[in-house]
């Protein structure tokens, strides 16, 4: 018995590999990825020059491209004939490829009637406030978001929009701006000036929220004020309570010198996983910086079926206890 | 029929809170669902409380961020932890398509409204529970904010220009926002499975697993034996693309062009910005959460204002099939509420 299945029998070409610009090119294969993900039968034809990232990193010791077999997993050679249900891909090639799909999903930098002009993700985060707002405070540099997480995030708001037109029925052409969804995601800044007549910024007394030393990687370090009393607790270390440095939330966060003074050699004397359970048996929201590598042996991705044996994340919904099945196929 | 919006038709119960639930349900109003958001007057969205709330004042109903998120949301204001509340919910849920919850694991079974006897008593429903970790698993019960999963989902270890690794802290929390866009699609999956099959889903949307997912080449090169380093701002397909630093601005170049690294002042001050749809207004003027992409056909926009807290109980409630005295009475004894306990 074949488990669901929402996009069963709907045709989908994925044009990603026909789109001017790498952004675009990584949104539109992300939206056509999950469908595949969906059950949708997802062609993807590639040009003369072949697929676009066949050599782009991470690479393996094969010198294939991990981003080839996430991103393509899935999904079918073949051409832009024949009929389709919808389309995705940039502006020239839904024009050149995809006239006749009734729905078609357009990934673009500003929008239906902007230019497209040269653009990277690391531009489009700068240009949305996201690079800004991310790093350790100023003046130290803004840190992007490792991976595509721009492009996958228009990917991923692509496809929605593609299963609310599948669902509408009939024609439509939904665009997709690269810059509209990354500040979409950054709403707090993006409104903050608007809503309150402040934004936020990385100054030192904002930052609250980093990372620090444990003895075998790194610990987040995520609280509010009310799980002060319990962290404390954990450490169990009296200056935390009578140092008037460390006597607020803005304060800590201002005097970050004098807190990691007393809290340093505590996290760097301990493991992560120590610092982990003593931290959630109170219910203080830190968690362990995890490398992709320990992903692999994670109990909570093991228990819950995440990762294939070779790292292959399933779609990230259970479905009435159950994973959707991606077609064996790999584009290439 | 030609011209109606996506999900018109669609009703949906949010019992989602802040961002993960909460904008999930809202992007599902924008493409023309009916959704009426429900709260207990003892457990308001914590979104209402506000650094400028000032006591004396409906300080519930003024929230800037929570009424940005919101907005044109029906309000039903009920006590859940009351069987008659309970009751209420089962009714509105018999005539929903959809329900939206991020509570804490554990919060809908003890209200008597478990996912799994909801998948049964409503078999065409869709159950979507936006959570941490997911329903299941050693780690479910695991407290979080959207930074921690960046952590433990393996963005933060590859994350960061400098020596450590980096979370985006609590002006973005990064898993929170675009669970939402990932949580919508699933649910308008889920009901084009409905059409298919009859039957609803119960879906489980983990936040950590959607951030790891969107790391899957990382993962699957972690795997073969050749995991990444922490590249910090460098993408190795833009080997011409620059961070500069000039006084106190920095800037992006690369190959045909540039761009700024904007704060907010500068973002909100941006034409191109203001011609997008990343923030809208309501037709009161005030800003509004905006909607991630247009349709040519079908025109997406922002069409009601944020209903004060319980505004809409007695519609809400008659359209579930309660008489005017069973209303009444419901107030009386504060199961129904416009203000919150304590406010």
């Amino acid at each position: 018995m074949a488990g669901p299945a929402p996009l069963a029998g709907r045709r989908i070409l994925d044009l990603g590999a026909f789109c001017a610009q790498r952004p675009h090119a990584l949104a539109a294969s992300m939206c056509a990825r999950l469908c595949a993900g969906y059950g949708a039968k997802v062609v993807r034809p590639v040009p003369a020059t072949g697929e676009p990232f066949a050599r782009d990193e991470p690479l393996l010791r094969d010198g294939t491209s991990a981003l080839d077999r996430f991103l393509n997993a899935g999904k079918q050679a073949g051409t832009a004939t024949g009929r389709f249900d919808a389309a995705i891909g940039d502006r020239g090639a839904l024009g050149e490829h995809a006239a006749t799909a009734p729905v078609k999903v357009r990934i673009s930098v500003f929008g239906p009637d902007e230019p497209d002009p040269p653009m990277t993700e690391l531009g489009l985060a700068a240009l949305a406030g996201l690079l800004g707002i991310v790093g350790e405070p100023m003046p130290a540099p803004p840190s992007r978001l490792a991976g595509h997480q721009v492009a996958y995030s228009a990917g991923v708001a692509a496809c929605t929009a593609l299963l609310a037109a599948l669902r509408a029925g009939g024609e439509e052409t939904a665009d997709v701006s690269l810059l509209d969804v990354t500040a979409w995601l950054n709403w707090k800044v993006a409104a903050g000036v608007i809503v309150t007549g402040r934004a936020p910024t990385r100054e030192a007394e904002r930052v609250a929220w980093f990372t620090l030393p444990a003895k075998d990687g790194h610990m987040a370090l995520v609280h509010q004020d009310k799980d002060w009393p319990n962290f404390r607790a954990v450490i169990g270390d009296p200056r935390l309570e009578s140092d008037p440095r460390l006597a607020t939330h803005p304060l800590r966060t201002a005097n970050r010198a004098a807190l990691l003074e007393v809290i340093g050699p505590w996290f760097a004397a301990h493991t992560r996983a120590e610092i982990t359970a003593a931290m959630q048996a109170r219910r203080v929201p830190l968690g362990p910086v995890t490398w992709p590598t320990e992903l692999l042996e994670d109990a909570q991705y093991r228990a819950r079926d995440f990762l294939g044996a070779d790292g292959m994340p399933a779609l990230p919904v259970g479905w009435d206890g159950q994973r959707l099945t991606l077609e064996a196929a790999h584009a290439g | 029929m030609p011209g109606d919006l996506p999900l018109a038709g669609v009703r949906v119960v949010d019992l989602g809170w802040i961002t993960a639930g909460a904008a999930s349900s809202t992007l599902l109003l924008d493409m023309g669902a009916d959704v009426v958001k429900v709260e207990g007057p003892g457990a308001p969205d914590s979104f209402r409380n506000w650094d400028g709330a000032e006591p004396g004042t409906d300080w519930w109903n003024r929230s800037p961020f929570f009424n940005f998120t919101n907005r044109g949301k029906r309000a039903l204001c009920i006590d859940l932890k009351d069987p008659r509340g309970r009751e209420a919910v089962l009714r509105l849920l018999d005539g929903a398509d959809v329900l939206v919850e991020n509570f804490r694991r554990g919060v809908m079974a003890s209200f008597g409204l478990a996912p799994a006897m909801l998948r049964e008593r409503f078999p065409r429903l869709v159950i979507a529970s936006i959570s941490s970790q997911g329903e299941t698993g050693p780690d479910r019960d695991m407290v979080s904010f959207g930074s921690t999963l960046e952590a433990t989902a393996g963005l933060a270890a590859l994350t960061g220009a400098g020596e450590a690794p980096v979370i985006t802290g609590r002006d973005v929390n990064y898993p929170d926002q675009v669970v939402c866009l990932f949580a919508a699609g699933a649910i308008i999956a889920a009901l084009l499975e409905r059409d298919r099959t009859g039957q609803g889903a119960h879906l489980d949307l983990s936040q950590r697993e959607l951030t790891s997912f969107l790391l899957g080449e990382e993962i699957i090169a972690a795997a073969a034996g050749a995991p990444s380093p922490r590249r910090g701002n460098r993408d190795p397909a833009e080997p011409g693309e620059r961070l500069e630093r000039n006084g106190e601005a920095w800037r992006v170049t690369f190959p045909g062009g540039s761009a700024p690294v904007r704060d907010g002042v500068a973002l909100a001050a941006a034409a191109d910005f203001l011609r997008g749809t990343a923030v809208l207004r309501s037709p009161d003027g005030t800003p509004a959460k905006g909607i991630p992409f247009r349709f040519t056909h079908r025109a997406l926009s922002v069409t009601d204002v944020c209903h004060p807290l319980g505004a809409d109980n007695r519609a809400v409630m008659a359209e579930a099939g309660y008489t005017e005295q069973e209303i009444a009475a419901l107030e009386a004894a504060g199961v129904l509420a416009t203000v919150p306990r304590g406010g």
